[in-house]
């Protein structure tokens, strides 16, 4: 069967398609539908549905043959089209252009390179050009791409701003202990026992910081699936939290809040005690 | 009371704060001399100087001139670190405000110096509910610092002074946020402690701690008025 685009609303270009309610009749021709379509026409497997390439021209009759669900594609998503498919004489005949043909796939044996097939296509054949499919992937990803740097800068950006936010919410921790570091220096703890123990609160700090954003990031992927998943009817996934992402949020927090508790840290114990008290 | 040889001896303090341009004199030669035993009040108007003498005796901030001895260790011959160990090891301190670290409960706070002190946990434990219960705290020692009162806020103060068995214990105003009541608690408190062998040094407005000192030193305008 040969894919048929069909724009959502069924009307504006290419290919038109009416539902009808009668039976399945002898001779005629077979179409599989997606399985949106089919919800949207309210159309189930042994209904007849016409199709032409104009609202006046709509003289064909297809029997819908069976419903599948197309593989999720996020180039497609947007483009809000619905499919068909048909038999390739059964389009030839209704476009009326038997030998035209836009695009078709080549299938391959397991084993056998894609690029030299393509390779071997191009050289024998005419009037058309051979890709593989990793070439189009690539073409079709280019948008994709530049989203994904896009976000990465957002990331970056966060990033810093995050780390700014942190030192400064570190070093207000810390400023709020200047009485209690004071009283600790003066019944004999050590410069190292107090920066250990701000640092080991930093550390602490910053684990539960990224767990909770780590738990965080899991809900607002959930939540942002569910809702691209209804809004798109598709089953792709939109927001994907891999161990490696944890990992390295993980490890980031961690520094960047050992780096800014320690900066904050090492400023009040280098501060001399009576100065921390306030009589310096 | 008092023995041979001073446990604490300070010899001709002066101590200058530059403010607002100008050298305010908080002490103007100043020497003070205490024996083991001694239950010592200094006793003062605000801004007499018994507080900066009770700094610099303490070791916690340094005279403009002059000389302090704990123990036969001048202090101003210490390097950082080891007038921190000297803190530790040979001072108690207690404040006004009590200032204990709120996180922890009153048997970690008395814990803490000795912790610093490297006492092992079984020991310090033992020893942190000992002192509790010697303070009347006995039963208290698992609350947090924020669940006690002013009065039993200052009685795990001054159980922490005492965690590494001091020389010499220097309060300054200890019964100064307590009403008449709890003060009274405190002032039994060091009269008992004194009579165990305790060192005091009490920096005080309360005529009642000052009468139960055997030794009251009155300053004005940083010098010792009587003694």
């Amino acid at each position: 069967m040969i894919p048929v685009s069909l724009p959502r609303w069924l009307g504006a270009s290419g290919l038109f398609c009416l539902l009808a309610t009668s039976p399945a009749a002898a001779q005629v021709a077979e179409v599989a539908i997606e399985r949106a379509l089919a919800r949207e026409l309210e159309l189930s497997v042994g209904d007849t549905v016409r199709l032409g390439t104009a609202p006046d021209s709509m003289d064909r009759r297809a029997v819908v043959a069976a419903v599948y669900e197309p593989r999720p594609d996020p180039a497609e998503i947007a483009k809000r089209e619905r499919h068909l498919r048909m038999h390739l004489p059964d389009l030839a005949a209704l476009l009326g252009v038997p030998d035209q043909v836009d695009r078709l796939g080549v299938g391959l044996h397991p084993g056998v390179s894609a690029d030299s097939a393509a390779a071997a296509l191009n050289r024998t054949a005419f009037g058309f050009r051979a890709y593989p499919s990793s070439a189009i992937a690539a073409e079709s990803s280019q948008t994709f791409l530049v989203v994904s740097r896009f976000h990465r800068a957002i990331a970056v950006i966060t990033i810093v701003a995050s780390a700014v936010f942190l030192l400064c919410i570190m070093l207000l921790k810390v400023e709020e202990r200047r009485m209690d570091a004071a009283v600790m220096r003066f019944v004999g703890v050590r410069r190292r026992t107090i920066f250990g123990a701000l640092l080991l609160e930093a550390a602490l700090v910053a684990a539960v910081g990224s767990a909770a954003g780590t738990g965080l990031a899991f809900l607002a992927g959930a939540a942002t699936n569910a809702y691209y998943r209804r809004f798109f009817d598709t089953a792709l996934t939109f927001s994907q939290i891999t161990p490696q992402i944890v990992l390295f949020s993980v490890l980031l927090s961690l520094a960047l809040g050992l780096a800014a508790g320690g900066l904050a840290s090492w400023r009040l114990v280098r501060t001399r005690p009576m100065v921390l008290w306030g009589r310096g | 009371m008092s023995e041979a040889g001073p446990v604490l001896l300070a010899t001709a303090l002066l101590k200058d704060y530059p403010m607002n341009g100008e050298t305010v004199h908080a002490l103007r030669g100043v020497s003070l001399r205490v024996h083991r035993g001694d239950y010592v009040a200094i006793a003062g108007p605000s801004g007499s100087g018994k507080s900066t003498l009770l700094q610099l005796i303490g070791g916690i901030d340094t005279p403009s001139s002059g000389s302090v001895e704990i123990l036969g260790t001048r202090l101003e011959s210490l390097k950082d670190r080891e007038l921190t160990r000297l803190r530790l090891t040979r001072l108690g301190f207690i404040f006004q405000r009590f200032h204990l670290l709120p996180v922890l409960t009153a048997r970690e706070n008395v814990e803490l110096p000795m912790a610093e002190a490297g006492l092992g946990g079984a020991e310090r434990r033992a020893r942190a509910r000992e002192l509790l219960a010697y303070v009347g705290l006995g039963g208290r020692a698992d609350h947090r610092a924020t669940q006690l009162s002013g009065g039993e806020m200052q009685r795990v103060a001054i159980a922490r002074a005492l965690a590494n068995r001091p020389a010499v214990l220097l309060a300054d105003e200890p019964t100064g946020e307590l009403d008449a009541a709890t003060g009274q608690e405190i002032l039994d408190l060091f009269r008992r402690l004194n009579a165990d062998g305790t060192t005091l040094v009490v920096v005080t407005h309360d005529q009642r701690l000052a009468a139960e000192a055997g030794r009251v030193i009155h300053m004005l305008d940083g010098r010792i008025l009587g003694d």
